[in-house]
């Protein structure tokens, strides 16, 4: 049994239009039906299905792409969540690799907006440009940041710069689950990002997890991360480039997984660590290697200090 | 002392308790001068509807000068006439003159025999003669001696040889008696500065809804932008005053960071004023007078739209107008852009300059501009070689406001510490790198502070902070520890 071709046809102008806004595939929103024209329906979806708008930047790191189809979307809202605010910075350094890896596309040094509240800039510590210099390459004149009090205002800026094509990207960073930020402001901020072009991230402190109209949702959290390399091989407890845990849990693919990826700031690019063969992917720090040392901070620390662990002492003063 | 008091006999000066004997059932209510001085200014904010120019005068005084205003109202005295009406309107019981000069105008509001005097020039002698010392503006001291020697009028002293006047009472008596006669000139001193363009609308019908007011302002920005078109200039600073029927007037400001001419443009600032004041704004009865006054101004470049794929000047201006919008709705404060820095001290790299600041200081060194970042793909590469040395140790991504206090179980007498607690966290060292030593700015600080050591240190869930130990363990005084920044 056939329905009419004319309601059918209706179904898929709608099943686009809702794969546009919801910024996944017609396919996928393959749904309910019968068996009997569920093969006719596949059949016509795939005619109707539009070539694929989706351009995306790639990450450097196999696994991930692969499991992002390609990478992340360009002109899209993503959200990249962190379970604790304290992982501030961890989360706003993925972001602004993003960012990095987005401008290298776009190929052009465009500035980023970043917006935040002002009593989280306060709690978590203002962007400090000398340090997005070393790692991203970023001209510290690139920066522009926007902290209005109200999330209502934050909302209303990132749209606004919406109008604009000029931002390589807009980090909007809030904490929490806000009532403000429901499916429709996310589902509007998506819009705004498609329309200019841009990717937009959504930095979700300590927040639940909540309908997203982004079609890409990372969380992310610190790794250990490993020892630095020099001509001599890895200096002991010395700390390496930064490193993510990362796992998708959102994406068009339907994928899922976690992977740790390490930001290479030489070449402006991520690596994906790969599990050591017989051992799950670690992402807390090795005992085992901890010989006690302490690596020098200059660059190219081939020298260590020598141990003084004969005496300890306790810093005693009671806080407040 | 109100208008039932003064018909009681009452007068300044009496005491309360002998008022009290006269009158028991009397209300005695304290002076406020600084209420009163918030009622004066409003005052002279609703004067700004006949003149821009009004000076305060005294504690109880307002100064109109109303040079080429008059005819706007038809004439002098139907101008004298409307303001005495609408004063009284207002409950002000006010005594006004018209003259043509300032120290005239003084005297005859003051010392007048009517409540509104119109001096025509020519007059002033006459107006004058018949008026006590006090008219002249002149010091007690120097009223108490004329009085002293018989000259109670300023009729007397019109007639009297001027040398020997000045030499006994001093030029300040003779220079009041020529300002008041406008033989010399005297300027009075506005409150508010006067804007260079402004345009305004009187209103027969009150307008109080924002729609009325918004397509009020389009009207008045396009007028504004002839008269900025013929200076070849822009507007930097603009004021948009809204006269309500009932005399308080309201003022909304914005600023722009490039010359602004666009009607459109400047409404669209003025939007976001208008989102952010919606509760604030009370239109009462309506708003009965627009005026928009462009307070500072800058030179227009026009520029040639080029006919290849150059669209990076409109481009700017479109991304300076956002910014502008952003300013308005959110204040100035919260669009900032990094401060150059010129320290090597974090904190003080870590600084963030207001955008508007930050404009001002990119014009004037030439810095290349954020705005027009978008082709210089060249200069960043070169910057990114030049600036950012990779042999510079690591610095963190997010540095907190203030270094917040640690309590750290550390390495005596140098070393990382071992663990440490904050916000009541307990964090596991697994390794660290260090020490960095940076030395305080000794030129800038006030008092002396300490050395600090840095440390990069990672927890063992693989958290990167920034700690420093500020001062050492020297067996005299315990060093504290401090968390300063993040990294990712």
């Amino acid at each position: 049994m056939a329905r009419p071709a004319m309601a059918r046809e209706q179904i898929f102008a709608l099943r686009q239009k809702i794969a546009r806004i919801e910024g996944t595939q017609p396919e996928r929103l393959e749904g309910g039906g019968t068996n009997a024209d569920k093969a006719g329906a596949e059949m016509l979806v795939r005619r109707y299905a539009p070539a694929s708008p989706w351009q995306t930047f790639s990450l450097g790191a196999t696994g991930l792409d692969t499991a992002l189809d390609g990478g992340i979307p360009r002109a899209a809202l993503t959200e990249i969540t962190s379970s604790q605010s304290r992982d501030a910075a961890v989360v706003a350094g993925f972001a602004l690799a993003l960012a990095t890896l987005a401008g290298k596309v776009a190929g052009k040094e465009s500035p980023v907006l970043w917006i935040g509240l002002a009593n989280f800039f306060f709690e978590a510590g203002l962007p400090y440009v000398p340090g997005f210099a070393r790692l991203f390459g970023f001209a510290p004149d690139r920066l522009l940041l926007v902290q209005p009090r109200r999330i209502e205002d934050a909302l209303w800026v990132a749209e606004e710069a919406a109008i604009q094509n000029r931002f390589a990207a807009v980090l909007l960073e809030l904490q929490g689950n806000p009532a403000k930020l429901n499916l429709t402001a996310t589902r509007r901020l998506h819009h705004r990002a498609r329309a200019a072009g841009y990717p937009l991230f959504l930095i979700r402190h300590g927040g639940e997890e909540e309908p997203t109209a982004a079609p890409t949702r990372l969380s992310v959290s610190a790794a250990a991360s490993t020892f630095r390399e020099t001509l001599a091989g890895p200096v002991p407890r010395s700390i390496g480039p930064p490193a993510f845990a990362v796992t998708l849990s959102r994406s068009r693919t339907g994928k899922e997984g976690t992977f740790v990826l390490e930001w290479n700031s030489h070449d402006l690019t991520f690596q994906e660590r790969q599990p050591l063969p017989g051992k799950p992917l670690h992402i807390g720090a090795e005992h085992a290697t901890d010989t006690g040392d302490l690596a020098a901070a200059s660059g190219n620390g081939s020298h260590s200090a020598p141990a003084a662990r004969n005496i300890l002492a306790a810093n005693g003063r009671k806080a407040g | 002392m109100n208008e039932a008091a003064e018909a009681l006999g009452l007068r300044k000066g009496l005491g309360i308790a002998d008022a009290r004997a006269m009158h028991p059932d009397l209300e005695i209510l304290e002076a406020d001068p600084v209420a009163d001085g918030r009622m004066l200014c409003r005052l002279a904010d609703w004067c700004d509807h006949f003149t821009p120019l009004v000076a305060l005068d005294g504690a109880d005084g307002l100064m109109l000068d109303i040079s080429g205003c008059a005819h706007l109202f038809g004439g002098e005295d139907s101008l004298l006439r409307e303001v005495m009406r609408r004063l009284g309107m207002q409950g002000f019981d006010a005594r006004a003159s018209l003259a043509s000069t300032p120290g005239m105008a003084w005297a005859a509001a003051r010392f007048g025999d009517r409540p509104s005097v119109n001096v025509v020039p020519g007059e002033e002698e006459d107006a004058l003669s018949p008026m006590p010392l006090a008219a002249l503006r002149i010091e007690p001291e120097i009223q108490r001696k004329l009085e002293s020697v018989g000259l109670r009028r300023i009729g007397a002293l019109l007639g009297a040889p001027r040398g020997p006047l000045a030499r006994r009472f001093g030029g300040l008596l003779i220079t009041r008696l020529d300002q008041a006669l406008g033989i010399l000139e005297e300027v009075i001193s506005p409150r508010l500065p006067v804007p260079p363009l402004s345009v305004e609308r009187r209103l027969g019908e009150p307008i109080s809804l924002l729609q009325d007011i918004e397509q009020m302002l389009l009207l008045l920005a396009r007028t504004l932008k002839q008269d900025l078109e013929r200076r070849g200039e822009g507007v930097r600073q603009l004021t948009l005053s809204l006269f309500r029927v009932d005399g308080a007037v309201t003022r909304i400001t914005v600023s722009t960071s490039q010359a602004l001419r666009e009607p459109q443009a400047i409404a669209s600032l003025f939007r976001e004023k208008f989102t952010v004041l919606e509760n604030s704004l009370d239109p009462g009865h309506g708003f009965e007078l627009v005026r928009l006054a462009a307070i500072s101004t800058a030179p227009f470049l026009d520029r040639q739209e080029g006919l290849t794929d150059d669209r990076s000047s409109a481009e700017e201006e479109q991304f300076s107008l956002m910014v502008d919008r952003l300013r308005a709705r959110l204040g100035d404060h919260a669009v900032l852009a990094p401060a150059p820095a010129q320290s090597h001290v974090p904190e003080r790299q870590a600084e963030f300059i207001t955008f508007s600041d930050w404009m001002a200081q990119a014009s004037s060194s030439g810095v290349q501009k954020l705005a027009a970042d978008s082709r210089g793909t060249a200069s960043a590469s070169a910057l990114k070689q030049d600036a950012v040395p990779f042999a510079t140790p690591a610095r963190p991504l997010r540095l907190l406001v203030k270094p917040e206090l640690i309590e750290a179980a550390a390495e005596v007498p140098e070393g990382p510490p071992f663990s440490f607690r904050w916000r009541k966290a307990i964090y596991r060292v697994a390794r660290a790198e260090g020490p960095e030593r940076i030395a305080p700015e000794w030129w800038l600080e006030t008092k002396a502070s300490l050395a600090r050591d840095y440390f990069r240190v990672e927890d063992t869930e693989g958290r990167r902070f920034w700690v420093f130990r500020e001062g050492i363990y020297d067996g005299k005084s315990m060093p504290r520890w401090f968390l300063h920044g993040l990294f990712p």
